[in-house]
């Protein structure tokens, strides 16, 4: 797969040195996996394979872009004959620019010849014991909507005409399911998650049960009167805000006055318990791979230290912007886009609280287990106004279930009242975070 | 029939059809998809990016006892198809051929009216409106910080065909335009977002006025900056038609879908014939409208578009099924079977979603509201179809106190209940107003449109960031 998806690049980038242009040869052949499972049967199956180039001009700094699924050298040539009479539209920019090459990438373990080599028997197994054992988990849980597996494979390689040459093969693979329990005319939602790098740790019991407690725990929950409290927060519900925060330290959104943090280098932007990195490196999670979307090499990169921002995160167009390196987090969805700049594993570090300790003190306060809505917050303003449930937390314990409230905040405001963080940090496929504890938010209900 | 560069004769798909089905099944389907599409990206006053793209795809698809088997590829030669064909029905347990009958074509009941197809259409030509719109935009005022305009097109060409014998061939053509504005003013920054398209050509220029409508995203980004916080708790709702129907897409939409139904996890389940809404509201889901948004002669598996009410007068009257969900209902499809590309498999989705207006003066609905919430624009929204607890962001709200609108509230978010707002919707404008968007299920985005009358809601809950009295503060003890 290697030499086939070369041998396309290669073509791509000659034709392209030959018209006198800068260019660069994303290319990806991927292959998945999925089934859904229902009452111990298999509902969906769907196998497939697919392959693409990403082609990527700069004719004297005026970009343009092209993909394709054809790989064929016909198509090849109006591929490159296409991007570069696209890039004639284009205004001239000198930070449109390419990786040098010539790197040493990181060895990481991203390939587990186990997730190919397990029977598809195997796999369907996996999703109906999950199914098995939510349902023995509690007699309440009386619905299935739907428990998958799915993997999935791929070979990636990234050439430009600076030299540069990377190519590296990865795989992971996943279980999900979600449910509905239901009590005395009220029906609750639940749902759990859990995606590896390897098989062998993927875990149908643990999912199974996570989802039916998670549904159960929101039965016959009350509604809340509004106020502002001191809330907690589980890591899954953290992970959601991360993603917000994500696209504040993203360069491009800084540099487009997009972004809350934008001018904040080096200045408290969050209370001293936060500590955020994203790291390209570590060890078994999802988001690792060798390289980024332009062959950048992995690394770990500081973003905030004990509230303080230290970095945003770039690729080379935002860095070479700002005069500095890229920071290695070009992403791209498929070869179908243009890289941009995005997160690999985006992790909110742990602190040394336990859970408990976290709602310990609290007098009355709200223990967030779900957010609704969170696609609607906007990264820009940092505004957000979000459904949530939970409990309620009186007197330092928990006792009854809330639901149909909505919190609202900014997340300026939110980083700073963050005022401790727990020992449990969990991934969530590429986000991290532990559970953690805010001084005051906005909660509406009644 | 020819798509460009693959020609697909009726004989070869039979053939395909064939090799689907040869360890059993009860239906097998082929859907082969090419699309080309394109973008022109304005941000930081220039044209930032240009891009194209040129995907051909096939999905093959063989269903036995409701059971799904899917592979697809990008492969589109016979040997690639039957090669895909094998691996979708290497679920199916059995060893009995079935056999697929001859294929016939499906005419259309009508045809889209495309008059500037995007391959007509210059890049120059798209730019030009690109620049001008942007210009004008940043002429709203200086308190505008950034401004990101784009232009994208769309033209597919899909051919169905299945074991049914229905051959169908149709062609879609998709624009869209979107105007994203930041405002600042003193370290506070807010947003504004307008956008317009339609299952069209770029005729789309002709029909609309691209520049006032880039200017209404700018200005209504500067009018957020002097919005109050928006308060928090229970109020009565006016939502304009401006609004668009974010409101019937969340509060019912999704929950009337077919296999959300029957796998259990709708509040509409076993209501049909019941009055799930006050008197006077009417939900359809109409595919046929012209020219909108979620418009399509034809569905994803080759059924008809049509037009289906699903609640009359405040009673359940149907659901939106695709073939597989109406098989198991005993039912016919209603057209509603879509996927976001060949990678998918269909699923019931809606397509133009609206609650059909009544017969009050907008502006009547208004006045006679004491105290609430006037609702001018929505964002997106998300629902929980178990319960049908909703939630949905607005964009542009203003306090109304006395029958008039007093001043701006910024970071309201909605929430309710989908049944429960349906009860409580007490005044129905007879205007009507759409808004287009990409709904997302099940890891698949299609393009639909939503639309409703100026509506009251007797309450809702919303959720604000004002600060509430003294005596609801709670602190942490510090041990």
């Amino acid at each position: 797969m290697e030499k086939f998806l070369q041998n396309a690049g290669a073509k791509a980038l000659e034709l392209a040195q030959k018209k006198g242009v800068e260019a660069e040869a994303f290319l990806l052949h991927g292959r998945n996996l999925s089934l859904e499972v229902i009452n111990g049967e298999v509902e969906t199956l769907v196998e497939a394979e697919e392959a693409g180039l990403g082609f990527r001009v700069i004719n004297q700094g005026r970009l343009g872009f092209v993909y394709t699924s054809d790989l064929s050298p016909q198509a090849i040539g109006k591929v490159v004959e296409d991007a570069i009479s696209i890039s004639r539209y284009t205004e001239a920019d000198s930070h449109n620019c390419l990786p040098r090459g010539n790197y040493e990438y990181p060895q990481l373990e991203v390939y587990d010849p186990e997730i190919s080599a397990a029977s598809l028997e195997a796999k369907i197994e996996l999703a109906r014991e999950m199914e098995r054992i939510a349902l023995a988990s509690d007699s309440r849980v009386n619905i299935i909507e739907r428990a998958g597996y799915d993997d999935s494979e791929f070979t990636s390689v990234i050439m430009n005409t600076n030299g540069l040459y990377a190519c590296g093969k990865g795989n992971y693979c996943g279980i999900y399911i979600s449910l509905v329990a239901q009590e005395q005319g009220d029906a609750q939602n639940g749902f759990s998650m859990m995606v590896r790098k390897n098989y062998k740790d993927l875990d149908p019991n643990f999912t199974g049960r996570e989802a039916a407690s998670n549904a159960v725990r929101g039965l016959n929950a009350r509604s809340i009167g509004s106020a502002h409290m001191p809330c907690v927060m589980e890591p899954y519900v953290v992970t959601r805000f991360l993603s917000l925060l994500a696209q504040m330290v993203d360069a491009e959104m800084v540099q487009k006055g997009k972004s809350l943090l934008a001018g904040k280098l080096e200045q408290l932007v969050a209370s001293p318990a936060v500590n955020l990195v994203d790291d390209a490196t570590w060890a078994g999670a999802v988001g690792t791979f060798p390289f980024d979307a332009e062959g950048v090499p992995a690394r770990k990169n500081i973003i905030i230290t004990n509230g303080n921002l230290n970095s945003y995160l770039y690729d080379s167009y935002t860095a070479s912007k700002a005069g500095v390196e890229s920071t290695g987090n070009a992403q791209r969805n498929s070869f179908r886009s243009l890289p941009s700049v995005g997160t690999s594993n985006f992790i909110l570090q742990a602190g040394s609280t336990s859970l408990p300790s976290l709602y310990d003190g609290i007098e009355k306060g709200l223990y967030i287990t779900e957010v609704m809505g969170m696609h609607t917050a906007n990264p820009i303003s940092g505004d957000f106004s979000v459904g949530a449930a939970g409990i309620m937390i009186e007197n330092g314990q928990l006792t009854h279930l809330v639901r149909g409230a909505t919190i609202a905040g900014n997340l300026g405001d939110f980083l700073r009242d963050i005022d401790a963080v727990g020992n449990d940090l969990r991934f969530f496929a590429g986000k991290a975070a532990p559970s953690i504890r805010l001084k005051s938010l906005s909660i509406a209900g009644e | 029939m020819v798509m460009e560069g693959v020609r697909l004769d009726k004989s070869i798909l039979e053939k395909v059809l064939e090799e689907a089905l040869k360890k059993g099944g009860d239906f097998a389907e082929i859907y082969i998809e090419e699309k080309q599409l394109s973008n022109v990206i304005c941000e930081d006053n220039r044209i930032e990016k240009v891009n194209s793209g040129r995907e051909k795809g096939a999905g093959i698809r063989v269903i036995k006892e409701g059971k799904t088997a899917y592979a697809y590829t990008s492969d589109l030669s016979e040997e690639g198809l039957l090669k895909t064909a094998a691996v979708a029905r290497h679920a199916v347990m059995n060893n009995t051929a079935i056999s697929s009958k001859p294929l016939a074509v499906k005419e259309p009941v009508f045809r889209l009216n495309v008059k500037r197809l995007p391959e007509d259409v210059t890049f120059d030509e798209k730019i030009e409106h690109v620049l001008s719109a942007n210009k004008s935009t940043r002429e709203v005022s200086d308190e505008i910080r950034q401004v990101t305009v784009v232009a994208g097109d769309l033209h597919k060409k899909v051919i169905i065909a299945n074991s049914d014998g229905d051959l169908t061939e149709d062609e879609r053509t998709r624009v869209r335009i979107i105007v994203n504005t930041v405002a600042s003013r003193e370290g506070l920054i807010q947003t504004g977002y307008e956008s317009a398209g339609g299952v069209c050509g770029w005729e789309l220029l002709e029909q609309i006025d691209f520049e006032s409508m880039a200017q209404k995203a700018a200005r209504l980004a500067v009018n957020m900056l002097s919005a109050r916080p928006a308060p928090a708790g229970r109020m009565p709702i006016v939502m304009s038609s401006e609004a668009g129907g974010t409101m019937v897409h969340e509060a019912c939409g999704h929950g009337l879908e077919a296999d959300l139904v029957q796998k259990g996890l709708s509040v509409y389940q076993g209501k049909l014939g019941e009055k799930v809404a006050a008197d006077g509201v009417s939900v359809i889901d109409d595919a046929t409208v012209e020219g909108k948004y979620g418009t399509f002669c034809f569905d994803d598996e080759g059924n008809y578009g049509q037009r289906t009410v699903l609640i009359n007068n405040g009673v359940l009257e149907g659901y939106m099924y695709d073939r597989l969900t109406a098989a198991k209902d005993k039912t016919k499809s209603t057209g509603n079977g879509r996927r976001e590309s060949y990678q998918d498999k269909p699923i019931p989705r809606m397509s133009n979603t609206f609650i059909a207006p009544g017969d009050e003066d907008p502006e009547d609905i208004i006045k006679s509201t004491s105290s609430g919430l006037l609702v001018k624009k929505m964002g997106g929204g998300q629902v929980n179809t178990t319960n049908g607890d909703f939630v949905f962001e607005v964009q542009e709200a203003y306090i109304i106190e006395d029958g008039e609108i007093q001043y701006p509230v910024r970071g309201a978010t909605l929430t309710g209940n989908g049944p429960k707002v349906l009860n409580d919707i007490d005044r129905i404008g007879k205007d009507l107003g759409f808004s287009i968007g990409v709904c997302g299920k099940d890891g698949q985005g299609v393009p639909v449109s939503d639309a409703q009358p100026t509506i009251r809601i007797k309450e809702l809950t919303v959720g604000g960031t004002a600060p509430t009295s003294g005596s609801n503060k709670y602190r942490i003890r510090r041990m």
